[in-house]
């Protein structure tokens, strides 16, 4: 076995290579001042000072709102769905979860595309709602659109993550309580919720961390001035040419996202050993 | 080992699939070329042409900043002449441009790169507003003129092209200030122009979904190039286009060669190829902007021709307060930083 560690180096190079030296280069970015010369650095706090400015609070604060609804929106509809594919038939499980999945195949491009003529005043919604007289309703360059649309693309990874704590459930801790005396609706509450919620977290996880920092979606669908912090940053290197900025909010973006991540884990500690705890008896 | 070998063996037959033919790669603007003359081109010369394309000048600058390679570009004027400027771009050797006799004297030398040393004209066009005959009155147009754009009662019905510099451009021109202006008063004068324009009439600020958008009617109201719109027109009969009195940005998109070009020769002969007159025409039917060649121009506009009696496709060049957007290396981010205020808030 010892032959195969070596393989992992090949790996180690390219971790290295692509995800720690463009992490230091943002870091050296956010901190020094524009129009470095590679060689001469001038450190600087400013592009951090720059960024608590009324105009881009509101963003960020913005950013935040719309990922926690989206992860709500994301819990609602998931966790029902997750719950009837791991409860039917094994056989048909397999094609439940494969239906699930087919649409990540597609590039979320096309897909997110594909909902402007979806939503749009002359798209196919609105054409049928003109055809029995209803509407137009606006619905592209909203809140809803954009919601819409990040529910739409992180949707599967709610789902996954909540199935499968579901699925390597153990059944008879749901038989024994029945057998003393609880009904469906205790069963669930007292037993089968609580055992999941590992994997709802997981899922609010793998939903709010691209939600909170995606660009695209809220391009497309919310138009230009729908500015999330992710448009923020693109803008600040593309548009702007403040690359120091840039990297500046993406470092605070970085802190959040690792805030987040941590009392995400301490949650899930919390609720694992509560779960083992009350399992003593 | 013998795993080793054979995932080596596999790199190999994989590199060994690199083409033999010559390669191009062209940076053009998205929705800016007929594709089948890149496949005309291709078959010409028989050579490889790898297309990318960007949605505003900022964006190319970037993209070349961050090291890419090509052999053409399309950058809009001030661009041209930054990238003069920065040395990023390199001589054109005009006698290699035996087309250059196609194109309208009128479209070269102009003052960002005044003998054509450096650039060749593709398309040129200016920015109006593309409007719904049938719900927005001309007159109002007339008599308000930018100014439309900050009339509430169109709230919620205008689109405008997310691009700092055009933005500043209505906002300037609605005040009567040089769009070059770099006087301090003036641009936070229409910044809060631009401000009182996002809280009035709430536009949507897109880019190139907006011609599909127009097309369909979903707005009233559109600030837009002069050949997004010809083609809007061509394709919508409601769709209409006006340019205010008050003057609006003249541009002209020039075909460049970067300094780091792999393949100067051949980017010589794609420069050759657009100006020819069956490329030029092909290529502006299908676009709607216009073209600098002068035959193509004749063609599209003549009574038989695509763009007939099209107010968009033949650009005024008649009103002297009509302006060039030049390069002012001092407001290359202040510009876009307040845009981006504008949008956030």
């Amino acid at each position: 076995m010892r032959v195969f560690a070596n393989l992992v180096r090949p790996y180690l190079v390219w971790m290295s290579l692509f995800i720690v030296v463009p992490m230091i280069l943002i870091v050296l970015y956010a901190f020094t001042t524009h129009g470095n010369s590679v060689m001469a650095f001038q450190f600087t706090l400013d592009n951090f000072g720059k960024f608590f400015d009324p105009v881009f609070i509101k963003v960020l604060l913005k950013s935040i709102q719309v990922a926690l609804v989206t992860t709500f929106v994301c819990i609602l509809i998931g966790y029902p769905i997750a719950y009837v594919i791991a409860n039917v038939d094994e056989r048909w499980q397999t094609l439940l979860m494969l239906l699930v999945t087919i649409p990540m195949w597609i590039n979320m491009l096309v897909r997110t595309y594909a909902w402007i003529s979806i939503l749009s005043d002359a798209g196919l919604i609105n054409t049928f709602l003109k055809s029995i007289n209803v509407g137009p309703i606006k619905m592209m360059y909203t809140d809803f659109a954009v919601i819409l649309g990040m529910v739409y693309n992180f949707l599967p990874f709610m789902i996954l993550s909540i199935y499968t704590s579901l699925a390597k459930m153990d059944k008879a801790v749901i038989d024994a309580s029945f057998d003393l005396g609880a009904n469906t609706r205790q069963t669930f509450m007292k037993i089968t919720f609580p055992l999941s919620l590992p994997g709802v977290i997981s899922g609010v996880t793998l939903v709010f961390l691209p939600a909170v920092s995606t660009f695209i979606i809220p391009k497309f669908l919310g138009g230009g001035q729908y500015m999330l912090i992710g448009n923020l940053i693109e803008n600040q290197f593309i548009t702007v040419g403040e690359w120091n900025f840039g990297s500046a909010i993406s470092l605070i973006m970085a802190m959040i996202i690792m805030l987040s991540m941590y009392m995400t884990r301490k949650m899930d500690k919390d609720i694992v050993q509560e779960a083992q705890g009350g399992n003593k008896w | 080992m013998k795993k080793i070998l054979i995932l080596f063996l596999l790199i190999g037959t994989l590199s060994a699939c690199t083409p033999a033919k010559k390669t191009l790669k062209v940076f053009n603007w998205g929705e800016y070329i007929d594709a089948t003359v890149i496949a005309d081109f291709e078959k010409e010369y028989n050579v490889r042409v790898i297309y990318d394309t960007y949605d505003s000048n900022e964006l190319m600058y970037t993209k070349l900043q961050s090291g890419e390679k090509y052999d053409i570009l399309v950058p809009t004027d001030h661009m041209v002449e930054r990238l003069i400027a920065e040395g990023k771009i390199q001589k054109i050797d005009l006698t290699k441009i035996t087309n250059l006799k196609n194109v309208d004297s009128g479209m070269l030398n102009r003052p960002f790169d005044p003998n054509n040393q450096y650039s060749v004209p593709y398309f040129y066009g200016n920015i109006g507003i593309i409007f719904n005959k049938n719900v927005v009155d001309v007159a109002d147009l007339e008599a308000q003129g930018w100014d439309v754009l900050r009339d509430v009662k169109y709230k919620d019905r205008v689109y405008v092209y997310d691009s700092a510099r055009d933005a500043f451009m209505m906002a300037y021109k609605s005040l009567g200030y040089s769009i070059n202006t770099t006087n301090t008063a003036q641009i936070e004068e229409a910044f809060t122009w631009l401000q009182d324009m996002d809280d009035k009439t709430n536009p949507v600020y897109i880019d190139e979904t907006l011609i599909d958008n127009m097309i369909n009617g979903e707005k009233d109201l559109a600030v837009d190039f002069s050949g997004d719109a010809a083609y809007v027109l061509s394709e919508n009969p409601d769709m209409d286009f006006f340019v205010p009195s008050e003057g609006t940005n003249l541009w002209t998109d020039s075909m460049v060669i970067p300094t780091n070009s792999q393949n100067v020769d051949l980017a010589h002969k794609w420069i050759n190829f657009m100006l020819r007159d069956d490329v030029a025409l092909k290529n502006t039917e299908y676009v709607g902007y216009t073209s600098p060649i002068v035959s193509a121009f004749e063609a599209v506009t003549s009574a038989d021709g695509v763009y007939f009696n099209n107010p968009a496709y033949a650009p005024r060049l008649d009103n002297p307060l009509d302006e060039v957007h030049a390069y002012s290396p001092e407001l290359v981010s202040i510009l876009p930083d307040k845009w981006t205020r504008v949008k956030a808030d």
